[in-house]
């Protein structure tokens, strides 16, 4: 059978080269000259140039960042409250509500979006960027939720007792003592919602106002109307580079909780 | 763009090294941006001397007079590769109106989202008889002529066109017709009638001899129209006898064609030919190719030569695309000023000669060149080849759509 | 100072603060918009230029509208074909390396190699689609390899066809598949295999009578996430596809952005609502199913 164990650790290489290829194969191309576009003909930087006169890029990038942060902090704190509550009180259905708060992650993106964008129509809202981060928080709510609960679960109460017995009131035992405990949850869960609506197209792409771009709609935007544009390739090696920042950090963070 | 760098900063205290990374990465990317604005600002100063220089010349006073100073809105949803953007910016800057640009590529999108109200515009510009449509529909306003003094700058015949007789509700923007643009390195024999593209049983035609290198527009209008035109039937057919061939017609082809593809993507692709080299067209989308235009850069000099357009034999569809204001519209008072604005011969006839499509208003100062350009302004001789649609009814509509959307869905 | 005292006090106040709060917001943005969606695919909302009107009837027009569709037939069963196939190509793609590293890898670089298949999915998934028309192009990666290798002599075409769709749906979807089935083989007992390597067993027989049966839960888990949003997938088809390639996804897609007037909106409610329900029944038959078997373990 050792012929058959080397077999799988050189198909386990292989497939796991295969899914980097795409994406080393957009920088490498980032830096082709040729207007042929998809063979290789020649060095240059022309397409970085290009990116870095494109003032829609900026915008997009721009509003990608400031959304993933509103988006962050209210579902980080709502998914604080919950599961507060869901881990330290009992009541009936709890277990109702713990699965309801999972529900969002199951549900495909797109018919959340277009529910959503049904929705506020009807009511007569006009799609706005707030009207993005309703979407967002809906479902960042849930994965932040998960995280720290799980968080939560996991620590003895006592420690909020004790404090309690001292003379601190539930606010004050929760701000002194639960909060610092679960800070390392909350910046998990916090970079993972970050990442979630940094990150999202199809909610974002139904729910924008007229115009507005985040960094995955621009990319649609090119990758949909133009065959290979390379100043998107550019645009990718740059976004690589800060994926790659975000998943490192997350790794660290991660690590934290686990410790 | 601050906010980038602080983000990072935030998240990870642990690693100096791995953050000093990232925190220069950010902070390239944000100088990126900033010497990206000042180049731009190169673009339109250039820009705006030539509108100038032209003003002079003819001597018209250059840029209109802002009507009020309160900073306002203006959504404006137009086609792409239609406007100078960089002309558009600068008078939004100039007037402190705050400008929000957004595009559409087909008709049928662009209807879609103003009858719906999923969207909130204060102009847009849409096709002929769907404005007439529109406006019966009741989702557009009056116009007030008296607020466009400009107006009087379009000439004569291409006011009160046949879709609105009394300019109730449109005012004219840019017209043209829908062809074939392909590209002469790979098809030296050329094209030159919808049979080319529609002869699906013929394996010498050139849909056959170039399988999977043509594509069609992804607009119902428009690609019911080109097969109605090459089956001989009226383009607003709504018989469903007629119609079925259409269809029929249609679904034949698509085996042959690379896909439904829109102005962006015909524009990039054309003059490279890497995916394919025939596409069903406007007319100003291939001459902007031609010329390869930009909507900050002026050129006169042809670029592309082996780009070209036909109006196939058999006739083609023309169009009048048109201004007109939305019943849900915020900021009619904005939208009358960038009509006024636009109807400025000047600023049109910078227009036409960036974006190389026709604006009637500024015909007078269109340098010659560009003038005798058949590919942009369309020879009269045309004229009995050329059909212009007619308004229908949403029962009709309805017909018709059901039929195209076999067609997509096939 | 005297509400935050009242909240002190009040178990009540306190339960709706924590739990009321998150969930009023959920039902009112993730809840009530499926309501409205259900009830404007049941006509139930008149558009009068910009309003919308509630009116106390049900029709079903918009439903009948979905199954008049021309071709939809077709699409559907065009998704169902791209889904399993996708759901198919990955667990076989995946269980492999599932296998490698859960069973034969070291446990100590276990951590690592989920990291590396982890990776690329960091990445925006429109990009990686993006890369993926670069391979599959006519003069692109996979057409010169197997030019190089004697294997085609006249370039393949992908993009545009089938197989393209499918062939990047596995990409994308590979994930999902991996890391439940890494979940359950990594807890797999190693002595069980030995004590039937030792009674006797062959590798193989071992691998169908104990591996196989006892990753059950991990491939249905597996399943379920590849094959939900396979169903409705419109970002693949629309970037890689081509104009035979409509699906599902792609024409809810264009129900709602590129079909004039309010019945594509209406006819678009009527689709998103019966693939969800597609997916409720499909989720509930599968806690049903993994339930039994965890049961029976």
């Amino acid at each position: 059978m050792k012929w058959f164990d080397r077999f799988l650790k050189i198909y386990t290489y292989i497939i796991l080269a295969l899914m980097y290829l795409p994406i080393v194969v957009l920088i490498i191309f980032s830096f082709n000259e040729s207007r042929s576009k998809v063979v290789f003909t020649g060095f240059t930087l022309e397409n970085y140039y290009r990116l870095v006169n494109n003032f829609m890029v900026w915008d997009a990038f721009y509003n990608s960042i400031w959304i993933g942060v509103v988006v962050t902090i209210v579902s980080v704190l709502l998914a604080i409250l919950m599961s507060y509550g869901v881990t330290r009180y009992s009541f009936r259905g709890k277990a109702i509500v713990d699965s309801i708060m999972l529900v969002p992650i199951i549900i495909p993106e797109i018919v959340e979006a277009l529910t959503l964008l049904v929705f506020l129509v009807i009511l007569g809202f006009s799609l706005s960027p707030y009207t993005i981060i309703i979407g967002h928080v809906a479902f960042d709510i849930s994965f932040a939720y998960v995280v720290i609960k799980a968080r939560m679960a996991g620590y003895d109460p006592q420690f909020e007792e004790a404090a309690r017995t001292l003379g601190a009131d539930e606010f004050k035992a929760f701000r002194k003592v639960t909060l610092p405990i679960l800070a390392p949850g909350i910046a998990a869960a916090a970079l993972i919602a970050f990442l979630e609506s940094y990150d999202d197209f199809i909610k974002t792409f139904f729910t924008r106002p007229p115009g507005f771009l985040t960094l995955p709609v621009y990319i649609w935007n090119m990758a949909s109307r133009r065959g290979f544009p390379l100043d998107l390739n550019a645009l990718a090696s740059f976004v690589v580079i800060i994926s790659l920042v975000f998943a490192y950090v997350r790794r660290r963070v991660e690590r934290g909780v686990l410790r | 763009m601050s906010e980038g760098p602080d983000e990072s900063i935030e998240v990870g205290k642990g690693r100096r090294n791995f953050l000093r990374i990232a925190v220069t990465g950010a902070a390239a990317l944000a100088v990126g941006g900033v010497v990206g604005f000042y180049s731009r600002e190169g673009e339109v100063s250039s820009l705006r001397k030539k509108v100038e220089e032209l003003s002079s010349k003819v001597g018209v006073s250059p840029t209109p007079t802002p009507t009020s100073p309160a900073p306002k809105n203006l959504n404006i949803y137009n086609w792409t590769w239609y406007a100078n953007l960089a002309l558009v910016e600068d008078w939004a800057k100039e007037n402190d109106i705050h400008l929000v640009y957004d595009f559409f590529e087909d008709l049928d999108t662009a209807i879609s989202t103003i009858t719906t109200g999923a969207a909130q515009y204060d102009l847009t510009v849409i096709s002929d008889n769907e404005a007439k449509e529109l406006y019966d529909g009741g989702y557009l306003m009056d116009i007030d002529l008296d607020k466009i003094p400009n107006f009087e700058n379009v000439p004569d015949e291409f006011k009160g066109l046949p879709f609105d007789p009394d300019n109730k509700f449109s005012v004219i923007y840019s017209y043209g017709t829908t062809g074939i643009g392909f590209n002469s390195d790979f098809v030296p024999e050329g094209v030159k009638a919808w049979a080319d593209l529609f002869d699906v049983d013929n394996p010498d035609s050139v849909i056959r001899r170039h399988a999977g290198k043509v594509t069609m527009m992804r607009d119902s209008t428009e690609t019911l129209s080109a097969a109605a035109i090459y089956l001989g039937y009226d383009i607003d057919t709504t018989k469903e006898s007629e119609l079925q061939d259409i269809a029929n017609l249609l679904i034949a082809q698509k085996q042959y064609l690379y896909g439904y593809v829109q102005t962006e993507d015909y524009m990039n692709e054309l003059p490279v030919g890497q995916r394919y080299y025939i596409s069903h067209a406007w007319n100003g989308d291939i001459a902007g190719i031609v010329y390869a235009s930009d909507e900050y850069k002026v050129y006169i000099a042809k670029y592309y030569d082996n780009v070209k357009y036909v109006v196939p034999e058999e006739g083609a569809l023309v169009w009048y695309d048109n201004f007109v204001i939305p019943k849900n519209a915020k900021n009619v008072d904005a939208a009358y000023e960038y009509i006024n604005w636009f109807l400025e011969p000047v600023i049109s006839a910078i227009h036409t000669i960036t974006i190389k499509y026709p604006y009637p208003a500024g015909l007078k100062y269109v340098p010659e060149e560009i003038k005798e350009d058949p590919m942009i302004f369309t020879p009269s001789d045309l004229a009995d080849k050329l059909y212009l649609g007619r308004a229908l009814s949403p029962e009709e509509r309805a017909i018709r759509e059901q039929y195209w959307n076999m067609v997509m869905t096939a | 100072m005297n509400v935050l005292d009242l909240v002190r006090r009040s178990r009540k106040l306190k339960l709706f603060l924590f739990i009321g709060i998150p969930l009023l917001y959920l039902f009112i943005f993730f809840f009530i918009p499926f309501l409205i969606a259900l009830l404007y695919s049941l006509g139930m909302f008149k558009q009068v230029v910009y309003q919308y009107i509630f009116v106390p009837r049900v029709s079903l027009d918009y439903y009948a509208g979905l199954f008049k569709y021309p071709g939809i037939l077709k699409l559907i069963q065009r998704s169902f074909y791209y889904a399993v196939l996708t759901t198919l190509g990955t667990f076989i793609l995946s269980y492999p390396i599932a296998y490698y590293i859960g069973v034969k890898l070291d446990r100590r670089y276990r951590d690592t190699a989920v990291l590396i298949i982890f990776t690329p999915f960091w990445i925006n998934f429109l990009l990686r689609v993006y890369g993926m028309r670069f391979i599959l192009h006519e003069a692109g990666l996979v057409n010169t390899f197997l030019r190089l290798l004697g294997f085609v002599s006249e370039p393949i075409k992908f993009l545009g066809t089938d197989l393209a769709v499918i062939i990047v749906m596995i990409y994308s979807y590979m994930i999902f598949m991996v890391l439940p089935l890494y979940g359950v083989l990594e807890k797999l007992d190693v002595e069980l295999l030995e004590a039937a390597a030792t009674l006797g067993a062959t590798p193989l027989k071992t691998f169908l009578r104990v591996t196989l049966p006892l990753s059950i839960p991990g491939i249905l888990a597996g399943s379920l996430l590849v094959f939900i949003p396979a169903l409705g997938e419109f970002v693949i088809p629309e970037l890689v596809g081509g104009p035979n390639t409509a699906t599902l996804g792609t024409i809810i897609y264009s129900l709602f952005l590129r079909v004039r007037g309010v019945t594509g909106w209406g006819i678009g409610s009527a689709a998103a609502l019966i693939y969800i329900t597609m997916i409720v029944v499909a989720s509930y038959i599968y806690m049903r199913f993994v339930g039994g078997e965890v049961v029976l373990g």
